[in-house]
């Protein structure tokens, strides 16, 4: 099997002849954490949302696992293996934990008796949503909204992970309890991780590589360790 | 004796508008598309039921008559809905092609059955007195049972399959919805076939009690939009029973007024909802 989770070449995409997205180019191993930095309007949440088929770029192609995807819908990268947790709280306010948990093993094809194992595993990595399965996701706290987002992508078993700005809104604590045990998912599963973070102290620690962007092209590849220097970073941004 | 005669009429014509009422809530709440031609849907499946009554096919027109509004309501929002809503056309502009497509179908239903009122016989809308001056037609047990099973089944789709589940995601954010993989067009189709749906059972039943005419459609969409704002926009439930509040209105004014006024009924009710309760019986109040 190709180890290389993603390959995107050349992507360029845009709103209303506006180009968000410059010749990007990334290629993202099994098994890795690649974390993506940039200020607000980079083009992060962009390259993420064109990775999982909710964008279509202009140019460029991508390949998962060493395939081309049958089209660039969300319905095709999914069943390729990608899933994507959106900005903000990915939870359907009125719904129940379990009603937005079924209507996503639905919406995955997962059968009906192999559900129940879904679940568990992902309860597994996420214990504490076990408490709250039965409420209206509206009526959650923001790091509760958050696990629910997260173990709702983990519940189509994908193998590329896109994470948009999970930290939002959570206290530093809170995110570090959340993430650890989606980063140990790439040893256990080999599960490839691209995280978009603002809270950088906390996504270099789990990260293997990093990205920094700006204005729709990437401007810096590296370790986390290449970054400790503040100075660097800040004039990076 | 009167008010109790009225009162039940009311119920009976109160639970076919509550059938057409959550089909157009069902609409509305999960696409937000203003459904103005969802009393043309109702027509077509009236007019459609009585032209296969007329040929001793009964069982059939009931079933062509679904089929009829549920093909109606899907060839609307395929053609005139996401079309206008791909160009970013604005509610306005969705509002007039539905009130377009409402006045030709009505002129052509017009031209193809006859202008003016047609019903079906039946021995089921022959009124027995039950008690003294109280008067009922089988028909009114069959409009009452219709009501509460469709409801009943279309809060268990709503709460229990998750097509069902998926529409009320829909209602609530549909782009997130295209980040869980599904596609919100789809949805969008399934609420058009579900809620086009609800209007065939009562207009076949308006066929066997009251009659059809080619505008009955306006009545039955003003009606339903009065139900939408008087139950809470988004609610199925407050639509149900605000169509049937709304039936019983009308009916039980007729002791105080003529009957050209019954309608004026529904509005003062939706007037004075607007005015001291805007987010209806089960609405959510919105602030500024």
């Amino acid at each position: 099997m190709n180890d290389t989770a993603i390959q995107a070449l050349g992507l360029s995409a845009g709103y209303g002849g506006r180009e968000v997205l410059q010749d990007v180019s990334l290629s993202l191993k099994a098994g890795e954490i690649l974390c993506l930095i940039g200020h607000n309007g980079a083009g992060k949440s962009t390259l993420l949302r064109v990775l999982f088929g909710l964008h279509r770029p202009s140019a460029g192609n991508m390949r998962v696992f060493g395939q081309m995807p049958a089209n660039y819908t969300p319905a095709a990268l999914g069943a390729a293996g990608v899933a994507l947790v959106p900005e903000g709280r990915g939870v359907f306010p009125d719904l129940t934990v379990d009603e937005i948990f079924g209507l996503a093993l639905w919406s995955a094809g997962v059968a009906k008796s192999a559900q129940r194992e879904r679940i568990e595993e992902v309860l597994e990595v996420l214990p504490r949503i076990r408490e709250f399965r039965t409420r209206r996701a509206g009526t959650l706290s923001g790091g509760q909204q958050q696990m629910v987002s997260i173990g709702r992508a983990l519940l189509t078993r994908p193998k590329v992970l896109l994470l948009d700005e999970p930290s939002i809104g959570l206290a530093p604590k809170l995110f570090q309890d959340l993430i650890r045990p989606i980063a140990t998912l790439r040893e256990t599963r080999g599960m490839a991780i691209l995280l978009v973070e603002q809270n950088v102290r906390e996504a270099f620690a789990i990260s293997d590589r990093v990205l920094v962007m700006r204005s729709g092209k990437f401007i810096f590849e590296g370790a986390p360790s290449d970054l400790d220097d503040h100075a660097k970073l800040m004039e990076l941004f | 004796m009167l008010f109790l005669q009225l009162l039940l009429q009311g119920i009976q014509t109160g639970a076919l508008y509550a059938l057409t009422a959550a089909g157009f809530a069902l609409i509305f709440g999960a696409t937000r598309i203003f459904h103005f031609a969802h009393g043309t849907a109702f027509t077509i499946a009236g007019y459609v039921f009585l032209a296969c009554w007329r040929i001793d096919q009964p069982v059939l027109g009931a079933l062509a008559a679904i089929a009829a509004a549920v093909l109606f309501g899907l060839g609307m929002e395929r053609f005139v809905y996401r079309p206008i809503q791909r160009h970013e056309g604005s509610f306005f502009t969705v509002f007039v092609a539905a009130f377009g497509v409402a006045v030709v179908v009505q002129n052509l239903v017009g031209m193809i059955a006859g202008r003016g009122f047609a019903s079906v016989d039946t021995s089921l809308s022959m009124a027995e007195e039950v008690l003294p001056e109280i008067f009922l037609a089988p028909i009114f047990w069959v409009a009452i049972s219709v009501a509460v099973v469709l409801f009943a089944a279309l809060s268990a789709f709503l709460t229990r399959t998750h097509a069902g589940v998926a529409l009320r995601a829909l209602a609530q954010n549909p782009d997130l919805l295209r980040a869980y993989g599904l596609s919100s067009n789809r949805l969008s189709m399934l609420a058009f076939a579900v809620g086009s749906a609800m209007v065939a059972p009562a207009a076949i039943l308006t066929a066997m009690t009251t009659g059809l005419n080619e505008a009955v459609g306006h009545h039955v969409m003003l009606i339903s939009m009065a139900a939408t704002i008087v139950g809470g926009v988004g609610s199925l439930r407050g639509a149900a029973l605000a169509g049937l509040m709304l039936g019983v209105a009308e009916s039980v004014a007729l002791q105080f007024v003529d009957t050209q006024w019954a309608e004026g009924v529904s509005f003062l009710v939706l007037f004075a909802f607007i005015i001291f309760r805007p987010s209806g019986i089960f609405g959510v109040a919105q602030t500024r």
